[in-house]
């Protein structure tokens, strides 16, 4: 991995964004840049805004302030059509996979082949299996969603979210509600797909373990500020006491769950 | 991508000149159902001049495979770059595919 | 001052809505008429599937409710008209005031409480789990892929349910007619033709169109625009029901007074 980090070519540079909701501001003066193929991961508390910040990187919601740059298109300037160009280079994995109900497992995977390609139905056909079988499910394909568990329906969304090969994969809690044996396969998977398929990971977690597995990098948000940045190692043995207080997972430290009402609204807001 | 086929003996040589992606991979897919068409039995392909196959390109090949196994065919592909093998490893496509390291080695008892 | 505001308020909200609304048609219209040159439509199975759902399923439901109104009708006008000898013009009555008003409007009421909430409810539910990104993240289009099809569904059931609900409330009357005031068959079915026109039919047919695109509009709209989990969900279902009745009930007497100042 660190030959690629050498060449230092950023593909996603986020520059001075701000974003509030209701008068409060969630992000708060945020710079990062992530660079081609590497392992990217965003940790921070629950309500701590990095999933506002996820959404800000894909252009589901515009910034206050700042710019949002991916492959050197700005997202918060370009049309609607020349975002959904860049759109489709890259997948996204919704925390809670966000399948669509009314379709299979089959259909899931190949809507966006068959929205975007004039690929044969063989070809498509092919590609689904392959697809699956790299996230361990064979045989599901008529399953529609409600009828597999939420693991399985986590891998399918991994599936549709590298169907057309994107250069980004964006992970929202790839791991959360998962069982350590299927968060580990998804973590595995995470890695293989940027280390072998030079895929850019942009990884969305509290958990510790899957941090420390996959990421090349890490930062760390705190109140919609980033805290911390540096590489996994750097991270691991920094003295800022809030990233120690995190990792280790401390009740008692700078930052503290009872002073303010973190938490409440990122749980409630679906 | 530019696909130029070669009849040696009973093999039939494909050589593929550039990437294999979404747009190009069609026209491979025209090329190979001409092979089956004209009842090739043996087809190997030579890697060396792509950069990169993306999954449709893994698809017609295992499309290519599949039918030429019906008709007892066999498929086998040489000088794969790194980059190529790597997607090969990661979709464990190598463990289906005959692999070789160049075009003798590869019609070596084909 | 606190009144004044609140009044305020819901007059920029019902604003806001009939902007949002309008929105939303136009983006329907530009997928309908102008996608399709740029390769990009809806997917015909979808909208067949669609057509299956509002149409095919709706029918038994439509049917009853204007078969019994036609019987209901009937035996109203019958008690009227029986005083002044007139029975056997229970059949045109019948037959006008269904193709007309009732048949249109009582279809589209049905359809509102069948179809428009389904609708609602389940693009609301795809909002709140994050469906709705999702597609928009793999830069498909939600209007397209999902208010398209729907839309498109309804605007062809929605006449045809009408056509289908006129029938069988002329049935309902007829059954009345024949059997319990006596009229001869033959006479019933043509006193109903003889004073229905095809203006009336046609008339009834235009109000469908229109209540097929308030249905659809409504719950799409408040389907994609839900917000906040399961009782969002709940809230947008209830929503697109009630402002459907109101539209609908609102257009008809729009579209009843332009066809009777231009005499049609």
């Amino acid at each position: 991995m660190s030959e690629n980090n050498k060449e230092k070519e950023v593909i996603i540079s986020v520059k001075n964004v701000s974003k509030s909701f209701q008068g409060r501001k969630i992000i708060d003066n945020v710079s990062l840049d992530i660079y081609s193929s590497e392992t990217f991961v965003i940790m921070g508390c629950s309500g701590s805004g990095k999933s506002t910040l996820l959404r800000l990187m894909t252009g589901v919601i515009q910034p206050d302030e700042g710019s949002v740059i991916i492959k050197g298109k700005d997202i918060t300037e370009i049309s609607d059509k020349a975002l959904d160009e860049v759109r489709r280079s890259f997948g996204m994995l919704f925390q809670y996979s966000a399948l669509l109900d009314s379709l299979t497992v089959e259909e899931n995977v190949s809507l966006p082949l068959k929205e975007h390609t004039k690929l044969a139905e063989d070809i498509i056909r092919i590609i689904v299996k392959m697809k699956l079988s790299l996230v361990g499910l064979r045989g599901y394909e008529a399953y529609y969603p409600s009828q597999i568990s939420g693991g399985m329906r986590k891998r399918v969304g991994l599936a549709r979210a590298i169907a057309m090969d994107p250069a980004i994969v964006f992970y929202d809690e790839p791991t959360s509600g998962l069982d350590p044996v299927v968060g580990g396969v998804i973590d595995k998977l995470i890695k293989d797909l940027s280390a072998k398929l030079l895929i850019t990971s942009v990884v969305v977690t509290h958990d510790m373990q899957s941090v420390f597995n996959i990421a090349d990098r890490v930062a760390m948000i705190h109140k919609g500020k980033v805290i911390a940045t540096g590489e996994t190692d750097q991270i691991k043995n920094t003295t800022n006491p809030y990233v120690q207080q995190f990792i280790n997972g401390k009740p008692n430290g700078p930052i503290d769950l009872f002073k303010e009402d973190i938490g409440i609204k990122e749980a409630l807001d679906l | 991508m530019k696909v130029v086929r070669e009849q040696k003996g009973d093999c039939t040589v494909c050589l593929i000149d550039g990437e294999i992606n979404l747009n190009t991979s069609p026209d491979l897919r025209k090329a190979f159902e001409d092979y089956i068409r004209d009842n090739a039995r043996k087809v190997a392909i030579d890697f060396s001049n792509v950069p990169y196959i993306d999954s449709s390109g893994l698809a017609t090949l295992i499309e290519l495979f599949q039918r030429l196994k019906k008709v007892n065919g066999k498929l086998r592909i040489y000088s794969v770059s790194e980059k190529v093998k790597n997607v090969f490893e990661v979709t464990k496509l190598h463990k289906l595919f005959e692999i070789y390291d160049d075009q003798e080695t590869a019609l070596e008892g084909f | 001052m606190n009144t004044i505001s609140r009044i305020g308020a819901f007059i920029i909200s019902v604003y806001q809505y009939v902007l949002g609304v309008l929105a939303l048609f136009m983006d329907i219209l530009y997928w309908i008429f102008i996608g399709p040159f740029k390769g990009k439509t809806a997917r015909r199975e979808n909208i067949f599937y669609q057509m299956v759902f509002v149409g095919l399923r709706s029918a038994l439901i439509v049917f009853f409710v204007t078969f019994f109104t036609g019987i209901v009708l009937a035996m109203q006008s019958a008690y009227q008209l029986e005083r002044m000898g007139a029975t056997l013009y229970v059949a045109s009555l019948v037959a006008v005031s269904l193709c007309r008003e009732l048949g249109p409007v009582l279809t589209a009421l049905v359809i509102a409480g069948r179809v428009g909430s389904a609708i609602a409810a389940e693009l609301g539910t795809m909002k709140v789990s994050e469906q709705i990104e999702a597609l928009e993240l793999m830069a498909i289009n939600p209007v397209r892929f999902l208010a398209v099809p729907r839309f498109f569904a309804l605007f062809i059931m929605q006449p045809c349910l009408t056509v289908l609900g006129n029938i069988s409330g002329i049935i309902g009357g007829l059954i009345v007619g024949v059997g319990s005031l006596g009229i001869n068959k033959d006479l019933y079915i043509q006193t109903t033709f003889k004073y229905l026109e095809l203006k009336d039919i046609y008339t009834g047919v235009v109000k469908s169109f229109v209540f097929a695109m308030i249905i659809a509009l409504i719950g799409c709209y408040e389907g994609l625009n839900t917000k906040g989990g399961a009782e969002g969900v709940g809230k947008a279902t209830t929503n697109s029901v009630v402002i459907s009745f109101i539209l609908i009930i609102l257009a008809d007497c729009v579209l009843t007074t332009i066809f009777y100042f231009s005499e049609m």
